[in-house]
């Protein structure tokens, strides 16, 4: 049946070969939105739980750095999360500008104060870490290294709080480089260091114990959510955001892709639809002589439906093997222009290229493609034999 | 007496802010209602008077975020922040004839601390995630202008070569080739420039559909889909353009071939 279903099709090579090519470029914007449907998300919360802290803690009403606001009672919080036997590691962040001066210009730094011992902003790939009250030290990313020529073991000036009053800094330091490292959430040719939080502080004149973020890392998965909604009970002057809930906020802040990709998958999956139906009515049209003829000599219903069906599904499989090939060279174009958005942590990919989604969107096209077929094979299998027989010889 | 009792009043009255639209809604606050604004929860902040409610220039930067804004005086959110005398940026209107750039630069050298730009710069920069969605449009706008001629080919060469028995008629009763060719050409065209209109009827009602929900879902009237002339005239014209070239190549197989075979086949 699939070999005379073949055969059929290459009856007519020009037009089931564009046939073929229409489907698979149907297949392969349809392969592109099935993953750019959930890929953004999937790549998001991979980034989020790439060290394995699963609860964020930020200033009320906000997301993490999504403003330049503190909050206070960071140290005696990040102590009693500590003191839970549920959390493994709790940590503050402290996010503010310093400044480097590289051939007498002054060059602009994003600084992070961080709690060496419950951090999960970055991992060092070359050095050391900095100490736990480490007063002297200073972690670059590589953008940093880069740009600055530092190397670990270097002593590099570093200053906070520049004053336009006084043209000149208000903090200055002499840091050594203990490590470089791979900031996780850092953007595409983002200056990234960190110091020990305490002297950022310092550096920065911030009052109190103030923090831009808090990272809570949970022994048990499970417990996630439970731990969160204790920590909203225990400060509930700030935000508390669970990877689930900032998953949620980003979906949201994100709807236009995903509603984008919903409205484009649905047009191609219609496209390739639409193809093979017309392609199969006009085939069976040409061929309802030979059709009843078949039936004439006992080939059952059935059997011609079948036939017609694996048409359609064969040129739907034709176009989906091009389809998608063509679908992950176009993912891999199109995820370089959007993660060329300003801002975005390097780390996101709006086009994720799972087995799970490949097998979905050509599994999607290849059903649509094989019912497609349905109503031409109905229609040919309702042919009446002998009205049919009989137009033919005149 | 009434002078010095009105000076008081003023001396005492909570300084005026201003909210947007969106947020006197959500907050159900009209002008002259008193609020209390904070810095962050628990600090003891300031009572301040709605002054005014106003409409916000839509802001396709600003439109995803769903964020509310409120005016405040400088000195009054200075205040209440408690960084006395700082600002985040400021604005220089420059006199009639001096260049943007080299006043920057001049400034930029003044002192530490801040970075003076052109205002040209500051407006490419932030327009580059537009930029960047924009290529991403385009970038899909092509894959779908290739799956819709691909799709405009096969369609067109199936419709032509349907009437095969027509032109193998045309032919045995002494039609010239020419003149078939040109017939089924002129249908191709017909067809497609029907197709055309049709498209971009159904482009001009999406279009309205797109902005419609958009524009009610994050309340704003920025248009989110543009249906210009250029894009208009692009489609019916490359609706036309694919359709002569499939009708062309179906109509000249058509023609090549033998008229009894075209009978057979039809």
């Amino acid at each position: 049946m699939i070999l005379g279903a073949a055969r059929n099709l290459a009856r007519h090579r020009l037009r089931n070969g564009l046939a073929v090519l229409g489907i698979a470029v149907a297949a392969a914007l349809l392969l592109d939105m099935v993953m750019l449907a959930g890929g953004m998300e999937r790549s998001f919360e991979r980034m989020l739980l790439s060290r394995g802290y699963q609860i964020r803690l930020a200033p009320k009403g906000t997301l993490p750095f999504d403003t330049e606001a503190t909050f206070r009672g960071a140290a005696s919080l990040s102590a009693r999360l500590r003191a839970d036997p549920r959390i493994s590691a709790a940590g503050a962040v402290l996010g503010g500008a310093l400044f480097t001066t590289i051939h007498d210009s002054l060059l602009p730094l994003a600084g992070l104060g961080v709690e060496p011992e419950g951090q999960g902003l970055y991992e060092v790939e070359q050095g050391a870490d900095l100490g736990p009250v480490d007063t002297t030290g200073i972690v670059i990313g590589a953008t940093v290294a880069k740009v600055t020529g530092w190397r670990p073991g270097d002593t590099v000036r570093v200053t906070a709080g520049t004053d336009p009053q006084i043209t000149r800094a208000a903090s200055e330091r002499r840091l050594v480089v203990r490590g470089v490292a791979h900031w996780l959430y850092e953007a595409r040719g983002q200056r990234t260091v960190g110091i020990a939080l305490p002297l950022m502080r310092a550096m920065l004149g911030t009052a109190g114990d103030r923090a831009s973020i808090m990272m809570v890392k949970v022994v048990r998965d499970e417990a996630v959510e439970a731990v969160a909604s204790d920590i909203r009970r225990l400060a509930p002057d700030v935000e508390v955001n669970s990877v689930t809930t900032l998953v949620a906020r980003f979906r949201t802040r994100l709807t236009y892709f995903r509603q984008l990709s919903l409205i484009l998958g649905t047009i191609s999956l219609f496209v390739g639809i639409l193809l093979v139906t017309t392609l199969l009515t006009i085939t069976v049209n040409e061929r309802l002589g030979e059709i009843a003829t078949l039936r004439a000599i006992g080939v059952s219903r059935g059997g011609i439906v079948r036939r017609v069906v694996a048409e359609g599904a064969l040129l739907t499989l034709a176009g989906n093997a091009i389809g998608l090939l063509l679908g992950l060279a176009t993912a891999r174009y199109l995820d370089r222009i959007l993660t060329s958005l300003p801002g975005l942590p390097a780390a996101i990919s709006f086009f994720v290229p799972e087995r799970g989604v490949v097998v979905r969107a050509a599994a999607a096209l290849l059903v649509a493609g094989s019912i497609a077929g349905a109503w031409p094979a109905w229609r040919a299998a309702r042919a009446p034999i002998a009205a049919t027989l009989r137009e033919e010889a005149t | 007496m009434l002078r010095v009792l009105a000076a008081m009043l003023l001396q005492t009255a909570p300084p005026p802010l201003a909210i947007e639209e969106r947020l006197a809604r959500a907050l159900d606050l009209t002008v002259g209602d008193t609020v209390r604004v904070r810095q962050e929860p628990g600090a003891p902040g300031l009572l301040m008077v709605v002054g005014a409610i106003y409409a916000p220039r839509a802001d396709p930067a600003t439109v995803l975020r769903s964020e509310y804004h409120a005016r405040f005086h400088l000195s009054d959110l200075a205040g209440l922040l408690g960084l006395p005398d700082r600002i985040d940026r400021a604005g220089v209107r420059l006199a009639p004839g001096v260049s943007p750039d080299s006043a920057a630069r001049r400034l930029d050298r003044l002192a530490v601390g801040f970075r003076v730009r052109p205002s040209a710069e500051i407006a490419s920069e932030s327009s580059r995630t537009f930029l960047v969605v924009s290529r991403f449009h385009r970038a899909i706008g092509v894959i779908s202008i290739v799956a819709s001629a691909i799709f405009l080919l096969c369609i067109m060469l199936l419709k032509v070569e349907e009437r095969r028995l027509d032109a193998a008629v045309m032919r045995m009763i002494g039609v010239r080739r020419r003149t078939v060719f040109a017939a089924l050409l002129l249908e191709a065209c017909l067809v497609a420039l029907l197709g055309a209109a049709l498209g971009i009827g159904l482009a001009s009602l999406s279009t309205a559909a797109v902005n419609a929900y958009y524009g009610h879902r994050f309340e704003t009237d920025l248009r989110f889909a543009l249906l210009t002339p250029g894009i208009t005239l692009f489609g019916a014209l490359l609706s036309l353009g694919l359709g002569v070239v499939a009708g062309g190549i179906a109509a000249a197989r058509l023609v090549r071939t033998r008229p009894l075979l075209l009978w057979r086949r039809g």
